[in-house]
């Protein structure tokens, strides 16, 4: 049945359950009610008290009376007006209020243009001040690089505090202060701690806390280029708004996508973006380190794919046509693919990839039965922040890791070895921490669990109620993408006909085989026999460095593509903006004539991958063959192309079904005593994130983690692949037997977490 | 008596008329200066305020308000955290002077002032930057700084010290 209210005489469509203020704007007639403290995600709290509306009650007892729309339940054929004089001077005279002490500072103000207090004083006609006398003030806080506080604009909605401390769990954050002087913020100066902070920006209804990486190269949001786009820095798919202006991207913001991030953000989603400007990005061809002309370039590695003997690698960090394109390419010339740098990591993406259907965000926030393997908040922030929903909603949470993570102080911890991670989970089924739960759900960082953990994921499942479900998560925006043509030990082909010197080529589409991406140790020892090696990618790396061909890609959002994220969901995005040179000074004048009437052409920035491919193709003369492949093999794994502006589309589950067979991978074993690694992450880190300055000045330090009973400065491990000299920093939170590094550490190495390690502790340097 | 009213108003327009027979109004511009009226609304140029720093904070309030769409800047922000614009243009080639920009602007500092006649060869050369906008002078507001009169603390102007505030508030106390 429909259920109805009248708001001005107009029918409103309400759900049971939500307030008339969540209604109206739902169904888009909130033009009549002004509100502040109310957030659709956030609830309603009765605090600024300006979102009201007159109730006349069915009887006739009763006189009508002006009540809180947030704070009153949506009810059957409830009569209620907002077009009365009596409920329009309310609305003046709280705003009127609010405005009291809001200074003047709206030309300054980073809020101006896409302000909710201004819009708000608009539409209730707010516009000559009574009030003359002074006006509070506030010193402000320095939150850190990412955040700007101005707390003189605050009109305490409260809404920071119910989203850091009560949605996203925030612990140092909150407000402070009595009567008139409360204060939103932290006990001291100091970076918010919380991998969300940054939506402080978006649900702060005024200009209190404005993004503080926009504000060093700000534009008022009227000017900004802004489409749909999908975030790039892992598994999870975020939806994204990006801004631009003059061909240079300025900002993120959150893009509504309910199954996934909801109204939310992470920081590495919201911050990591300057990848795009940054100095060390390569924009131009290079040929041995040299900038050159595109058309030598091309030639030249033409040249070599003609030989031959040239192999393919591409990578979960590329969209799914490039990499299609790419596995094409290979193809057409009868080349070796892989789209993994290393076999174990060509096991973890199978292993993903036969998990039955994992869970969207939205079921993991509605989950009573929570079990999280690793560090998750480091890896896939906004799946982190799905479980603080469902804690907050009374679920029980169990963490399995090496170290007292973020999400483990919320929950039942239990440190554990990495390596005894695949027995534990093979046991969960019959655990308590699963037991009577309506959903039980189990997250896990793929890396930590390791591919025989995964497998044992996928074993316990089939014990749990059907209802049940598992995702696995990594920091790459397409694994899954990448892994439907990983399978069958392409990678181990690659590396053999490597040693084998069949192949003397590589050509790579952003990936790092010689720098930090798994197995890079492997590569780093094969590439004596590589007498070429071809990159095509978006940021510096050290295969950039060392690549003979660079060809310069578009960033995410300067291109269209489709990611697939961890539950095998299809999501495009589309291009926001063009890269241009910016033209700063007239110098450049005569570039806004025709270039016909003599002008000069804007310089454009780097292509996609498909239009180097295409182009390479073409010189190859395969083209037709490699479009043809491309468009089959884009039309098997995605008949029907999502809209940038759709929530995506699941993979069918006919072609996950082909995985199901991957085998239980073989483990090491590691004996008591022997020292083993796992992975040390932070939310921040990610390839192309760690060339973001702002969020970078954040990073931890980089060293060597392992509990405190360790006594020794130093520490030398010895891998199949090298060795490495780390700093130790001792660390409370760490299981003893279990040493920490980051992914740069493992590629050295040539070892993946739960291996065991030999360990030189040093006393100084 | 309506009618009588009439014609004493016709003698008044016709004296008035009348009165300049044998003086000269016609002005030998351009070797004679112009007298122009305060209000006129000739070339729009930047001030600064009465400290002699720009007045411009690059709110982009008149760059969104032109109709003409001639006005472009980029923000830009000093190490004291103050707003200025980095780069500032108008192309004067599509400037109507209609005073728009200068009514948008919070901070007085963009005013049409009384350069009303210039003429350039080519296109290019009407488009203005910054340095060829910004003038050594208040303009016709000789005394507004908005900066006094915001609430964000600036270089030598702390909390409080604004027009018409009060000190900062002791966030830690809880008396009543
Ligand atoms: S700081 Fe912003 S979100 Fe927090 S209470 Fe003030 S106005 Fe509301
Ligand atoms: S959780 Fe992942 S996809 Fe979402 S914003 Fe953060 S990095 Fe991007
Ligand atoms: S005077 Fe009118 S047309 Fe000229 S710059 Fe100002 S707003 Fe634009
Ligand atoms: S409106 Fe005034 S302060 Fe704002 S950008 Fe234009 S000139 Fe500068
Ligand atoms: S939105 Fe209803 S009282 Fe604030």
């Amino acid at each position: 049945m429909k259920h109805v209210f009248f708001l001005d005489g107009q029918e409103t469509p309400f759900i049971p359950g939500q307030n008339v203020l969540e209604a109206a704007i739902a169904a888009g007639q909130d033009r009549q009610i002004p509100y502040f403290c109310f957030h659709p995600a956030l609830g309603s709290l009765g605090a600024c008290r300006q979102c009201a509306v007159k109730m006349y009650p069915h009887d006739s007892k009763h006189p009508p009376r002006i009540t809180m729309a947030c704070l009153l339940p949506a009810s059957d054929d409830l009569q209620l007006v907002t077009l009365e004089a009596d409920v329009h001077t309310e609305h003046r005279e709280i705003i009127e209020l609010l405005m009291t002490n809001h200074p003047l500072d709206c030309p300054v103000c980073d809020e101006g243009g896409q302000c909710h207090l201004q819009d708000m004083t608009v539409q209730t006609g707010h516009s000559v001040r009574h009030y003359s006398g002074p006006k509070r003030t506030y010193r402000n806080q320095d939150l850190g690089p990412l955040v700007y506080q101005e707390m003189n604009r605050c009109i305490t909605c409260y809404r920071c505090v119910r989203f850091y401390q009560d949605a996203a769990l925030g612990e140092d954050f909150g407000v402070f202060g009595s009567r008139n002087r409360v204060s939103f913020g932290r006990l001291e100066d100091g970076p918010l701690e919380s991998p969300f902070s940054g939506n402080l920006v978006e649900v702060c209804p005024t200009g209190v806390f404005t993004d503080k990486v926009f504000r060093h190269d700000y534009v008022r949001v009227w000017d900004l280029q802004q489409g749909p786009s999908v975030c790039p820095h892992c598994a999870v798919g975020c939806n994204t708004t990006p801004g631009a202006r003059l061909g240079t991207l300025r900002r993120i913001r959150n893009r509504q996508n309910p199954e996934i991030n909801g109204h939310f953000l992470c920081d590495r989603g919201r911050y990591a973006f300057p990848y795009v400007t940054a100095h060390s990005r390569p924009l131009q061809p290079r040929l041995k380190g040299e900038t050159s002309r595109q058309e030598a370039v091309l030639r030249q590695l033409a040249s070599r794919l003609e030989e031959g003997r040239s192999g393919f690698l591409g990578s979960p960090r590329e969209d799914l046509q490039s990499n299609l394109g790419l596995f094409a390419l290979a193809d057409c010339l009868h080349a070796p693919f892989a789209a993994v740098t290393s076999s174990w990591a060509e096991a973890l993406a199978q292993q993903c990839l036969a998990l039955p259907q994992a869970p969207s965000l939205q079921e993991v926030a509605a989950a009573d039965r929570i079990v999280v393997i690793g560090d998750l908040d480091s890896i896939a922030p906004m799946a982190g922040f799905a479980v603080r929903q469902a804690l907050g909603r009374g679920a029980r949470l169990t963490v399995l890791a090496s170290s007292r993570t973020g999400l483990a102080r919320k929950g039942d911890y239990r440190p554990l070895r990495p390596s005894a991670l695949p027995d534990v989970v093979s046991r969960l089924a019959d655990d308590p921490c699963l037991q009577g739960g309506r959903l039980p759900v189990l997250l896990a960082t793929a890396e930590t669990l390791g591919p025989a953990g995964l497998f044992a994921l996928r074993k316990t499942l089939e014990k749990l109620p059907a209802n049940a479900r598992a995702g696995a998560f990594v920091n790459r925006p397409n694994l899954f993408g990448a892994a439907y043509f990983a399978a069958d030990g392409h990678t181990e082909r690659l590396q053999q006909a490597l040693r084998q010197r069949e192949i003397h080529h590589l050509l790579c589409l952003g990936a790092d085989p010689l720098g930090e991406d798994w197995g890079a140790g492997t590569w780093r020892t094969l590439s004596p026999g590589l007498d070429g090696l071809a990159l095509l990618d978006m940021v510096d790396s050290q295969t950039a460095r060392a690549a003979e061909a660079l060809l310069p890609v578009a960033a995410f959002p300067e291109r269209a593509g489709l990611f697939v994220n961890y539950e095998g969901r299809i999501q495009a995005f589309a291009p926001v903006y063009r890269r241009e040179a910016q033209v700063l000074h007239s110098a450049v004048h005569g570039s806004a004539f025709p270039e016909a009437a003599g002008g000069m052409k804007h310089p454009l920035g780097p292509p996609p991958p498909l239009f180097w491919l295409g182009r390479l193709a073409e010189l190859l003369q395969v083209h037709e063959a490699w479009q043809q492949r491309l468009d089959f093999y884009l039309h098997f794994l995605c008949p029907t192309a999502p809209d940038p502006e759709s929530p995506g589309v699941l993979l069918p589950d006919t072609l996950r079904a082909r995985f199901a067979i991957a085998a239980l991978p073989t483990t090491p074993t590691v004996e008591s005593g022997q020292w083993e690694l796992d992975i040390f992450r932070w939310y921040g880190g990610e390839t192309l994130a760690d060339t973001a300055e702002d969020l970078q000045s954040l990073a931890p330090l980089r060293g060597l983690r392992v509990h405190p009973d360790v006594q020794a400065e130093w520490a030398t491990l010895q891998g199949p692949c090298g060795q490495l000299h780390l700093p130790v920093i001792p660390c409370e939170d760490m299981v003893q037997g279990v040493i920490a590094i980051d992914q740069e550490g493992f590629a050295e190495l040539g070892l993946y977490p739960g291996d065991p390690v030999e360990v030189t502790w040093e006393q100084g340097s | 008596m309506k009618v009588w009213r009439n014609f004493v108003d016709l003698g008044a327009g016709l004296w008035t008329t009348l009165r300049q027979i044998g003086r000269i109004s016609t002005v030998s511009y351009p070797e004679e200066p112009l007298n122009l009226p305060p209000r006129w609304r000739g070339r729009p140029t930047l001030t600064r305020d009465p400290d002699g720093d720009e007045r411009c904070v690059a709110c982009q309030l008149c760059s969104a308000v032109c109709p003409t769409r001639c006005i472009e800047l980029q923000a830009g922000e000093r190490a004291d955290t103050r707003r200025y614009p980095l780069t500032f243009r108008i192309n004067f080639s599509r400037c109507i002077y209609c005073g728009l920009c200068e009514e948008a602007c919070p901070t007085l500092a963009i005013q049409l002032l009384d350069e009303f006649a210039f003429s350039k060869e080519h296109h290019a050369d009407f488009i203005y930057e910054k340095d060829a906008l910004l003038i050594d002078g208040t303009g016709k507001h000789p005394h507004y700084n908005f900066y006094r009169h915001s609430g964000v603390a600036l270089g030598d102007k702390d909390k409080g010290q604004g027009i018409n505030e009060k000190a900062p508030v002791n966030v830690r106390s809880n008396l009543p």
